[in-house]
């Protein structure tokens, strides 16, 4: 059985999320703090942390840079709060393994601790920390928010770019629209999942990428998008 | 509008010159009052030029308190919207943890044994969470769309109404409203506007989504794009109830629901939403209605 910990300051959300979390498959220890959270993460040596950002005394981005600076690589998610697209985009080059944003469907935390558990290379960085991705032929630059098929510059707006970030950062994963929406735009409306389909075939384009044989992103019908692409990071 | 202001200081020297041509013959001018001797043009010129030279003077003096009372104002509504801005992120911000916490709980709920009334009134619940959920997305989209950097690409506007359209068929009202999308192709098409394509598909979808749910079955929406001088405007015309004269500069505020919008589901954030898209584009919006007539919503956008 996993084990979770559960880091958040209100306790209205620990108490009904941990029984759920329970419920759903996981062994869950709970923190309200960044520090707690950090000396249970000794003691109760989680397979994942689900952590809040916003808290008192040691906020989650903080904990988990320390956590990080230790060369602890226990998968995270985040709990982000403030909502912003700057705060998303920092929270995976901060060390997260993925994040949600609040207030979240449940059902769609328990998916995420499962994928996340799932792709974890135990001991070792998770994809999300790297600078530069590749796969096959396509490199992602990061820091730079550039992206080249061989030696070519792909010509992308940068939501183009986010998106192929957080589809390179979760390999050979469904992703559905609405968790790409909730994801890399940071909301959901009712007709945002024709946007993420916009931005999917702008991708193809200047990828090259055939959708009815696809070597990077491969729609699976009626329920969203996967990178089939294996995904390594690059020196 | 200010040339012509700055064009009235013209006009005494002007006369003064066409005073001095007219009297070009009249011999000089003895002044039995002040002893003064002159020719009569010089004296008209002398006038005009003074007189123009006193004018200047007063209109400078005029813009600029003009100006300074735009800059004041100007201050005020940014002042205004900035703080209502930080209203809105706070409330979203208290709203967001107790929703996350009923969510889980409900979640706990519902994954147990409940009768089959108990389960009737969880799912009623739940749907409510989810409206303020949906309610705490837009406004964290009013919040962000004051701060978040824009995407400046050519969007081809055509595509981009279409698209709304398609999308906006898939609402339940789309089947009993005569729906129809006006672009002109002679002598060229609508030009691409730079901006952020996602903002702008909410904006123009936003404007359809509600043409559709505030007419009546049978009635006809619009949506039609134009070139217009350095600008490209969109509208969402529609045959609906209309809205009262009185409402009508308020329908812009956050959160702000007029008569005809009760019973009609929605957040009272979706035409904010359009206008905060619209301005952050260095565009204006506009509403006109006649009530029993139906009501046209414009958005212009600039094209450079």
């Amino acid at each position: 059985m996993d084990k979770v910990l559960l880091v958040d300051d209100e306790s209205a959300i620990t108490t009904n999320l941990a029984p759920f979390l329970e419920r759903s498959g996981f062994h869950v220890a709970v923190a309200a703090d960044g520090e707690e959270a950090l000396s249970q993460v000794s003691s109760f040596a989680p397979d994942l942390i689900v952590l809040d950002v916003l808290m008192p005394r040691l906020d989650g981005r903080e904990a988990l840079r320390r956590l990080r600076r230790a060369g602890n690589w226990t998968p995270v998610i985040l709990l982000t709060q403030v909502g912003e697209s700057t705060e998303r985009a920092m929270a995976l080059e901060e060390g997260a393994d993925d994040y949600l944003n609040k207030p979240f469907d449940p059902h769609e935390l328990v998916a995420r601790i499962r994928a996340v558990v799932r792709r974890a290379r135990p001991g070792r960085p998770p994809l999300t920390s790297a600078q530069r991705l590749t796969s096959e032929e396509l490199l992602l630059d990061r820091r730079s928010r550039r992206a080249y098929v061989g030696s070519e510059e792909l010509r992308l707006t940068p939501k183009a770019i986010m998106l192929l970030e957080y589809l390179m950062t979760h390999p050979d994963e469904l992703l559905t629209r609405d968790r790409l929406l909730d994801a890399v735009w940071g909301w959901d409306y009712p007709a945002g999942t024709r946007t993420v389909d916009t931005r999917i075939a702008e991708l193809r384009r200047a990828l090259g990428d055939n959708p009815a044989q696809p070597r990077y992103i491969e729609t699976m019908p009626g329920q969203g998008y996967r990178f089939v692409g294996d995904v390594e990071a690059a020196p | 509008m200010k040339w012509r202001r700055w064009g009235v200081a013209l006009l005494p020297i002007v006369a003064g010159l066409v005073v001095a041509a007219l009297v070009m013959d009249v011999p000089t001018l003895l002044n039995p009052i002040i002893y003064m001797r002159a020719d009569l043009g010089t004296l008209a010129m002398i006038a005009g030029l003074s007189l123009s030279v006193l004018v200047t003077v007063g209109l400078a003096l005029w813009t600029r308190a003009e100006q300074r009372g735009e800059q004041r104002a100007t201050n005020v509504r940014a002042q205004a919207a900035e703080e209502r801005r930080r209203f809105l992120r706070r409330l979203d911000h208290e709203l967001k943890n107790p929703l996350t916490a009923i969510r889980a709980g409900l979640a706990n709920v519902v994954n147990g044994s409940a009768t089959a009334r108990q389960k009737e009134a969880l799912a009623s619940v739940e749907g409510q969470v989810l409206r303020l959920s949906r309610l705490t997305a837009d406004l964290r989209k009013m919040a962000e769309l004051g701060t978040r950097p824009l995407e400046r690409v050519p969007v081809n506007v055509a595509e981009l109404l279409q698209e709304a359209m398609t999308s906006a068929r898939d609402q339940p009202e789309a089947a009993s409203r005569q729906l129809s999308l006006t672009l002109p192709q002679v002598p060229w098409p609508v030009p691409a506007v730079p901006g952020d394509r996602d903002m702008l598909f909410l904006a123009t979808y936003n404007l359809i989504g509600n043409a559709l749910k505030f007419t009546r079955p049978g009635d006809a929406v619009e949506v039609r794009a134009f070139e217009d001088g350095n600008s490209v405007v969109i509208e969402v015309a529609d045959t609906g109830p209309g809205i009262p004269k009185e409402e009508v500069p308020r329908v812009w505020e956050e959160l702000y629901r007029g008569q005809g919008a009760r019973g009609v589901p929605g957040s009272g954030l979706g035409l904010a939403l359009v206008r905060a898209v619209v301005e952050r584009h260095g565009g204006r919006v506009r509403l006109r209605s006649r009530v029993g007539q139906g009501t046209v919503v414009t958005m212009r956008l600039p094209v450079r």
